[in-house]
């Protein structure tokens, strides 16, 4: 790829220009910060098949979700690929299956789907990877429209459906899920976001638009529905306890969820993105004194309910990070065009401002429908930077709307010194130039160079694995956190570490992005400092232990066991 | 389309019996006529000073000699002073009726249009300008009303034509409004006739189509009534916000206060946090409008940015009292008496926000089909 000069010069002043090459001894023209890995060369050749019919089915505008996970615990990420299935409104003519591809540790993934047994039953549309049953080896929940299947990891590269034994299937149309321990005993429970009640609207048909067909209808016109939040039993069953509370109450048209710690109270709470309808805060409030868990949605108070201008939008993608260096929770939300994307900064008092003008990223996002989406350290300089993939929902908007899209460019926000996230898309590299139906969005460092790497899931198309070539020149410690009286993952534990005289801290948050699931280790960015001088990582309840580490080199992955030290 | 029609008033009255102040009279006149009208000021005012008793005709005149050079504010306290001395005097109010209309304060001129009008039907320009006010103030009924009696005398007037069909198409008696349309595309390809056809494919969701038909009727009208700011909502509603924005501040160089180009330029701005300038649009806005519940739900938005969420409750209370379907202010109110730290009140709208959605919900298609 060139540059331009002035490319050069606007790219070299946001990064310093050691980080715009590819590595030591390249030519000296600046590579791409992310490179797309054809099929050809990651034998990735899945494809995902998105239904659509004439009448316009809305589940087939809406998949699919991907993930990173390591299904053999061997080190290395591999990748998890949902697909649509038979449903009520369609009848594959060929097989339809999801993809499970392992990592061949060369840049290349085969194909194991078949073996491992997880080729779905369902119209698929994502998924979320957890260690449910503290047995060290992730398990694949998926969601659908249909009923959700639950995969349990059974450690020598197979998989075994314990949906019907887990009573965790949700019929209904169900979204994004997220694993996290909302009442600190030490095992993953579930919340599984449902989107609107499809039950006998399905031949509901919106069309006759401006040219004379059917399109996606928008959600609006279906009914909301409540989600589920699943407790964790320790027995391979799981109990829903969402009944009576705010939960319940809620009804909502659910795409995205994250959870991750509001208000620093050591218990994780939950921000959900609604389509057409106010988004959910469910504030985790501990056990109430009749023993039912007491959940508080506090979105309109919040001020992350609404627009500024009172009105729901329509909540795709979402997530959470410390966007601001303030050791609180920073929350995202993704979108549809013309309605502007949201970065609410945390108030500290269970409130929140939306600065996405003051970011740039309202006007960036003006025009776009945001899905998929990461606040992440993409260069390892140690601020949360932000990677958006778009698409617009109707596949015919082109030919009515002047401005809008179906296909659409991903856009990835740098952070600046000066704390804003600065739109470096144009000069990104080619990725960043093509257009996608891009929905689901998966971060994980796939060749384990340190590098946070990206893939996406297109809605009837092929997924796009985007290689980081950004990160290199900084240096960064990979960390693999294994709970053992806190849930296996680690989920809910902060990290605090301290290098070249900067102190930084991440929350582990879960979920986040649109039905996707990401690496479960983090990568902590240091820059140009050649150590991380002091790190702590304080463990979730039930233990809320706190361990100390010095003077830990960089540029490496370590696994860190709770109450063992590195291990 | 309208342009200002200042009626020169000439009337001598008390001040003919004094020789110089007939004289400095005589010559302020001559000079109004001439076009001198800061040297007819001038005297005008002099000639009040001496004579503060002056009839309604001086002062009439001096308004019209300060509307001529755009003192509209200044106009106006002579329009007014001399129709208190002479209520009677329709000319003056026609005048005060056209620097109200030229200084965007709609609804004021209606009210002065609507008395011309009352006492003198066959005033067709009072008549022509009060259909013309009220369809920028969203009163289609009452265009219907001043306009339909109007539209048989003059079967060949387009502008009659086209406030009268948009009128209708807007009151959703498309066929009649139509029929206007076809007598109006009789006469040829005409900006009129664009206008009302991309009005009458909006009614119907053809945006697009809406959207070419306005295009055409800019290309060749650019001056006519509104047709910036149609042209600009069909834009918004097939997704070209860039170009709106554009059309927006088109309608606006044409018509400093038309109500929808500031409304939608102002909540741009707003969305953008430029206040100042979204305060600015508001601002003009009301006065097209006074007390729109969209324009004063703006204005009590920037409150809350700003961080003064007891003058957005101020703003919001009387609001939904007035409009107690209007979901948004609701939101807000609730947000503004949290941010207030009174949760009662803020949950009791929080209720009523909930009420209200799950009504519309229940309206929806996918509520009913099975």
């Amino acid at each position: 790829m060139k540059f331009t000069r002035r490319e050069w010069i606007r790219l070299a002043s946001t990064f310093g220009a050691t980080q715009l090459f590819g590595g030591r001894g390249t030519s000296g023209q600046p590579q791409p910060l992310f490179v797309e890995v054809p099929p050809s060369a990651s034998g990735i050749e899945w494809v995902h098949e998105n239904a659509m019919s004439p009448s316009r089915y809305l589940p087939e505008a809406l998949g699919p979700g991907c993930a990173f996970l390591d299904y053999d615990n061997d080190g290395w990420m591999d990748i998890f690929l949902v697909n649509s299935g038979p449903s009520d409104f369609w009848t594959p003519s060929k097989p339809v299956r999801n993809a499970l591809y392992k990592n061949n540790r060369d840049g290349t993934f085969a194909d194991i789907t078949e073996k491992a047994g997880v080729t779905g039953a369902y119209f698929g549309m994502g998924t979320a990877v957890g260690d449910y049953d503290n047995d060290g080896w992730p398990d694949i929940f998926v969601t659908a429209y249909g009923k959700c299947i639950l995969y349990k990891n059974n450690h020598d590269g197979t998989f075994k459906d314990v949906t019907e034994k887990a009573r965790v299937a949700t019929p209904g149309w169900s979204t994004s899920a997220v694993w996290f321990d909302y009442d600190n005993d030490g095992r993953l429970d579930l919340f599984v976001c449902s989107f609107v009640d499809y039950s006998g609207v399905r031949k509901l048909e919106c069309g006759n638009n401006q040219i004379g067909r059917n399109y996606y209808c928008v959600p609006r016109v279906f009914k909301p529905t409540a989600s589920s939040l699943y407790h964790n039993n320790g027995d391979g069953t799981f109990t829903e306890v969402s009944k009576g509370t705010a939960i319940a109450k809620a009804l909502g048209k659910g795409l995205g969820v994250v959870a991750t710690d509001i208000n620093n109270d050591g218990r994780m709470d939950l921000f959900v993105a609604n389509d057409t309808v106010q988004n959910f805060l469910f504030m985790n409030r501990g056990p109430g004194s009749n023993g039912r868990w007491i959940w508080e949605e506090v979105a309109l108070q919040a001020g992350v309910g609404f627009s500024e201008s009172g009105r729901p939008r329509s909540g795709m993608g979402v997530d959470a990070a410390d966007l601001t260096g303030d050791g609180w929770q920073d929350l995202f939300v993704a979108n549809v065009d013309h309605e502007m994307f949201s970065v609410y900064e945390n108030n500290k008092d269970e409130t929140f401002r939306d600065a996405a003008q003051a970011h740039g990223v309202a006007r960036a996002t003006r025009l776009l429908s945001g899905w998929g989406l990461k606040y992440f350290d993409y260069d390892n300089d140690g601020s949360a930077d932000l990677l958006l993939a778009d698409g617009h929902p109707d596949d015919m908007i082109d030919s009515y709307s002047m401005q809008v899209k179906y296909k659409e460019p991903l856009l990835l926000f740098h952070q600046g010194l000066d704390r804003k996230l600065h739109d470096i898309s144009e000069s990104a590299g080619p990725a960043f130039q093509e257009c996608l139906a891009a929905r689901g969005l998966a971060v994980g460092d796939y060749d384990n160079d340190g590098a946070i790497d990206v893939l996406i899931g297109t809605n009837g198309g092929a997924p796009v694995l985007l290689k980081n070539n950004a990160a290199k020149g900084n240096n960064w410690l990979g960390l693999k956190l294994e709970g053992v009286r806190c849930n296996r993952d680690a989920i809910g534990a902060r990290i605090l570490w301290k290098a070249g005289g900067k102190s930084r801290q991440r929350l582990k948050n879960n979920g986040g992005s649109y039905l996707s699931s990401h690496d479960l280790r983090e990568v902590l960015g240091i820059g140009d400092a050649a150590q991380i001088d002091e790190l702590e990582v304080h463990w979730p309840a039930p233990s809320k232990r706190i361990e100390k580490f010095t003077s830990v080199a960089s540029n490496r992955y370590i696994h860190i066991v709770e109450g063992k030290g590195i291990v | 389309m309208w342009k200002s029609a200042f009626l020169l008033i000439l009337s001598f009255g008390t001040i003919a019996r004094a020789q110089t102040p007939q004289e400095l009279v005589q010559d302020a006149i001559q000079k109004q006529q001439a076009g001198d009208l800061e040297g007819a000021i001038a005297e005008y005012k002099q000639f009040l000073k001496l004579h503060p008793e002056a009839t309604a005709a001086i002062h009439s005149n001096l308004g019209a000699a300060l509307a001529g050079l755009g003192r509209f504010e200044e106009a106006v306290p002579e329009y007014k002073t001399a129709l208190r001395q002479s209520p009677a005097l329709a000319a003056a109010r026609l005048n005060l009726a056209l620097v109200y209309y030229k200084m965007g304060r709609v609804a004021e001129a209606a009210t002065e249009l609507a008395k011309v009008h009352s006492e003198d039907p066959s005033n067709e320009q009072a008549t022509l300008l009060l259909g013309d006010c009220y369809l920028r103030m969203g009163r289609e009924k009452d265009v219907i009303r001043v306009l339909e009696p109007e539209e048989p005398k003059h079967p060949e007037d387009a502008a009659i034509a086209y406030m009268l069909g948009t009128a209708l198409i807007r009151d959703k008696q498309v066929e009649k409004g139509q029929l206007l349309v076809d007598r109006i595309l009789r006469n040829g390809d005409s900006a009129e006739a664009h206008l009302m056809l991309g009005s009458a494919k909006m009614n119907v969701g053809d945006f697009a189509g809406a959207r070419d038909e306005f295009a055409k009727a800019v290309a060749l009208n650019p001056n006519l009534a509104e047709v910036h700011v149609l042209y600009a909502k069909a834009l918004v509603l097939t997704g070209d916000s860039d170009q709106s924005s554009k059309e927006f501040k088109a309608e606006l160089a044409v018509d400093p206060f038309n109500f929808d180009s500031n409304l939608q330029l102002g909540a741009t701005s707003r969305q953008e946090q430029n206040y100042e300038q979204a305060n600015r649009y508001f601002t003009r806005a009301l006065k097209t409008r006074p007390g729109d519940p969209g324009v004063r739900y703006q204005l009590a938005l920037i409150a809350l940015d700003e961080g003064k969420p007891d003058d957005a409750r101020q703003m919001l209370e009387p609001l939904i009292r007035e409009s107690p379907q209007f979901t948004e202010a609701h939101v807000s109110l609730s947000l503004a008496y949290y941010r207030l730290k009174r949760p009662a009140d803020g949950k009791r709208e929080q209720e009523i926000v909930q009420k209200l959605t799950a009504e519309a919900q229940a309206k929806q298609p996918g509520a009913k089909a099975q």
